[in-house]
């Protein structure tokens, strides 16, 4: 199967103040199309880095970052913002969602970016979404007035509504209770069989790393092992062919 | 274009956002809506000055083009008369495309002599059944304003100079000379061959002041300047041409120009400056006979040109100072946007939104705010400018009065500077946004995401 992301010899680099962090340490790694893949690690290990150069709000200080065929090294900021607007969708931990639009105008706003399609074929995509992630009933509310789940609902619809190749959550089950987070993951695994959308989540959350196909685990900016998830392992998803650093 | 995908959704994200933001909306508006208002305001004010100048100027002072001229019997001399003046009366009057009617005035330039004061100022001939419109915008003063403990009631009647040997005088000059209707006043100048000549004038009405133009004309008939100048009475001092429409005086008088010069007549350059600014000149010229000289109103009072250019240039300062306070506040305040939005921008440029709709969504938050308050501003300006011009306030200070050329205030709301100021003013509340969308807009997005307010 051809990988969807794949990172070559990836170093990162931050300064701070007169010296330099050194967050990733030349990986490589390789994700497949249909892949519900985990990266795992303590806080600082990298992980958010990582899920950052292949959304492609950050830039690599060297090696190449693969996304969807296209190296983002080569790309212009506006390439990049294509990029991130027709082949992928985020899920943050805050959920991140814009205050004064409601539920439908927020999942409605990256089709209005893309400016694709009639009004009525968006309002059919966005319905779609809707009743996937079970929010009908509050279409027209605003975030401030949704709970926690409800609102990391409306982000994955907002991910899911352009049908990305890949959707990139980080640990969108932080933010909720053992409950919610549960069902909140039972919704994205449930999506990525359906749609075989490549889901890449950072986590520290174990009951996220039971459902994934593979985890990735990383430390000091090294990915040290890549092995099969709960799920993985039952047979439920793709196997990946990552290659460890 | 892209770009322009999801515009709408940027300017309704723009609209809520100035909503949730209520107070600072709210100064905001204040403010920018106080300016709009006051250089509505102060535009109606200048439109008003503009409306009584021409009113004045072209009652007492020319008409809207003027054929008049210079007649020198010696290359020293300058008489301010036109000869043989019913013939180019009728060449004008056949040449003038979109005409309304001719006058003629004839004018003289001298002194005004009383017993108590002399008094410098031109003297202007009028054939009073023709003129009804000078006597409808002639309005008289009363008694006290011209005479220390005169009665509070207008005496005289303007239509006496029907009769030989009268004059109208404004309240200044009146004041000045010391009299009132009924006295006479010794009025000196010199003929055409540099005699100086005099004739007694007795008054027979002192009219309200019309600002600074009171101070350079009375009025007396036709035959009381032919006399005074020992002229023949087929002279004048000038044609007065009115036209349907006064825009087209300067595309007139271009074209009575090439008609007269086409008559065989002699031209003057054109010298956009009154009669009386000419003299010298003219006396200092190698020539002699008649020169003919055309002049639009505007020219004919360009010395009160400044009146209007001192108001105008207050306006634009004033506004200037206050445009600046208010770019610096709506600066301020979307640098307060931007850095409280900071994680929103990143959310959004991580979903996919470009820089350049970035740029579009702060511009349009301040486009929002400009559009509105201009609109809402213009709207109080002009409904205020309105409801002073009706309530027809009494200048009480006489310089004033002078600046503002009517003893009235007069406030002329003209729909081409109201949208003018909403142009203006929303532009430059627009442009205060931008430096701060721009920084918006090169926010790194996986930066703006990480922000902590």
């Amino acid at each position: 199967m051809a990988a969807i992301v794949a990172l070559k010899n990836v170093v990162k680099d931050y300064p701070l103040g007169a010296t330099t962090v050194r967050a990733l340490r030349r990986v490589d790694l390789e994700i497949d199309q249909g892949e519900f893949t985990v990266i795992a690690g303590p806080s600082g290990s990298g992980k958010s880095t990582l899920l950052n150069l292949i959304g492609c709000i950050d830039v690599a200080t060297s090696g190449e970052v693969i996304v969807g065929g296209e190296n983002t090294a080569e790309l212009n900021d506006n390439q990049l913002t294509q990029l991130r607007l027709r082949k992928i969708g985020f899920i943050f931990q805050s959920f991140n969602l814009i205050a004064v639009l409601d539920v439908f105008q927020n999942i409605q706003f990256p089709l209005l970016l893309q400016g694709t399609g009639t009004a009525k074929e968006r309002e059919a995509r966005v319905m779609d979404v809707i009743e996937k992630v079970g929010l009908t009933d509050q279409l027209h509310q605003r975030p401030s007035e949704l709970s926690g789940g409800q609102r990391q609902r409306v982000a994955i619809a907002r991910a899911l509504v352009t049908r990305p190749k890949i959707v990139l959550a980080d640990e969108p089950t932080a933010n909720l209770d053992s409950v919610t987070g549960g069902s909140i993951i039972s919704l994205m695994r449930d999506l990525n069989r359906a749609d075989h959308t490549t889901f890449i989540f950072s986590t520290h959350d174990h009951r996220v790393m039971e459902q994934a196909d593979r985890v990735i685990t990383i430390a000091d900016g090294v990915v040290n092992a890549q092995g099969l998830g709960t799920a993985g392992s039952d047979g439920a998803g793709p196997n990946g062919s990552g290659v460890g650093a | 274009m892209r770009i322009f995908a999801g515009t709408r959704v940027l300017f309704q994200i723009a609209l809520r956002n100035l909503i949730q933001a209520r107070r600072r909306t709210g100064v905001l508006f204040l403010a920018v809506g106080t300016v709009t208002a006051m250089l509505v305001l102060l535009q109606a004010m200048s439109a008003g000055i503009n409306d009584n100048m021409v009113t004045a100027a072209t009652t007492l002072s020319a008409g809207e083009i003027n054929v008049a001229g210079f007649y020198k019997v010696t290359p020293g001399s300058a008489a301010p008369i036109v000869t043989n003046a019913a013939a180019v009366r009728k060449i004008v009057e056949e040449n003038t495309p979109g005409l309304d009617y001719t006058l003629e005035r004839h004018r003289s330039w001298g002194k005004a002599v009383s017993e108590t004061g002399t008094v410098q100022t031109g003297l202007t001939g009028i054939i009073p059944k023709q003129e009804d419109r000078f006597f409808h915008t002639l309005q008289l003063a009363k008694e006290k304003d011209y005479v220390e403990g005169g009665r509070d009631e207008v005496i005289g009647d303007p239509r006496q100079l029907s009769e030989p040997h009268t004059v109208v005088l404004f309240a200044n000059q009146a004041k000045r000379l010391g009299v009132k209707v009924g006295d006479v006043i010794t009025y000196k100048t010199e003929t055409q061959v540099g005699r100086a000549n005099t004739l007694d004038l007795k008054v027979v009405g002192v009219a309200k002041d019309l600002g600074l133009l009171s101070s350079f004309s009375c009025f007396t008939q036709k035959e009381t300047v032919l006399e005074l100048g020992q002229l023949d009475p087929d002279t004048t001092g000038a044609i007065w041409v009115y036209l349907k429409n006064i825009d087209d005086a300067p595309a007139v008088m271009a074209h009575l120009r090439e008609v007269l010069t086409a008559h065989g007549y002699r031209l003057m350059d054109y010298n956009p400056n009154p009669f009386f600014f000419k003299f010298e000149d003219v006396q200092g010229e190698d020539w002699t006979g008649q020169k003919l000289d055309l002049t639009l109103w505007k020219d004919e009072v360009s010395f009160l040109s400044w009146v209007i250019i001192a108001f105008n240039t207050v306006t634009w300062f004033l506004t200037s100072i206050l445009v600046a306070i208010i770019t610096i506040g709506i600066m301020n305040a979307m640098w307060q946007s931007v850095r409280e939005r900071t994680r929103e921008i990143g959310t959004m440029r991580a979903v996919g939104l470009s820089r350049v709709q970035t740029l579009l969504l702060f511009m349009a938050e301040a486009v929002l705010l400009g559009l509105g308050s201009t609109v809402a501003g213009s709207g109080v300006g002009v409904v205020i400018s309105l409801a002073v011009d009706a309530a027809n306030i009494h200048v009480p200070i006489e310089a004033m009065a002078s600046i503002l050329l009517s003893d009235r205030i007069h406030l002329s709301v003209k729909p081409g500077t109201v949208v003018a100021a909403i142009g203006f003013l929303t532009t430059f509340t627009g442009l205060s946004a931008l430096w701060p969308a721009i920084r918006a807009a090169l926010l790194q997005p996986v930066k703006a995401l990480a922000h902590v307010e």
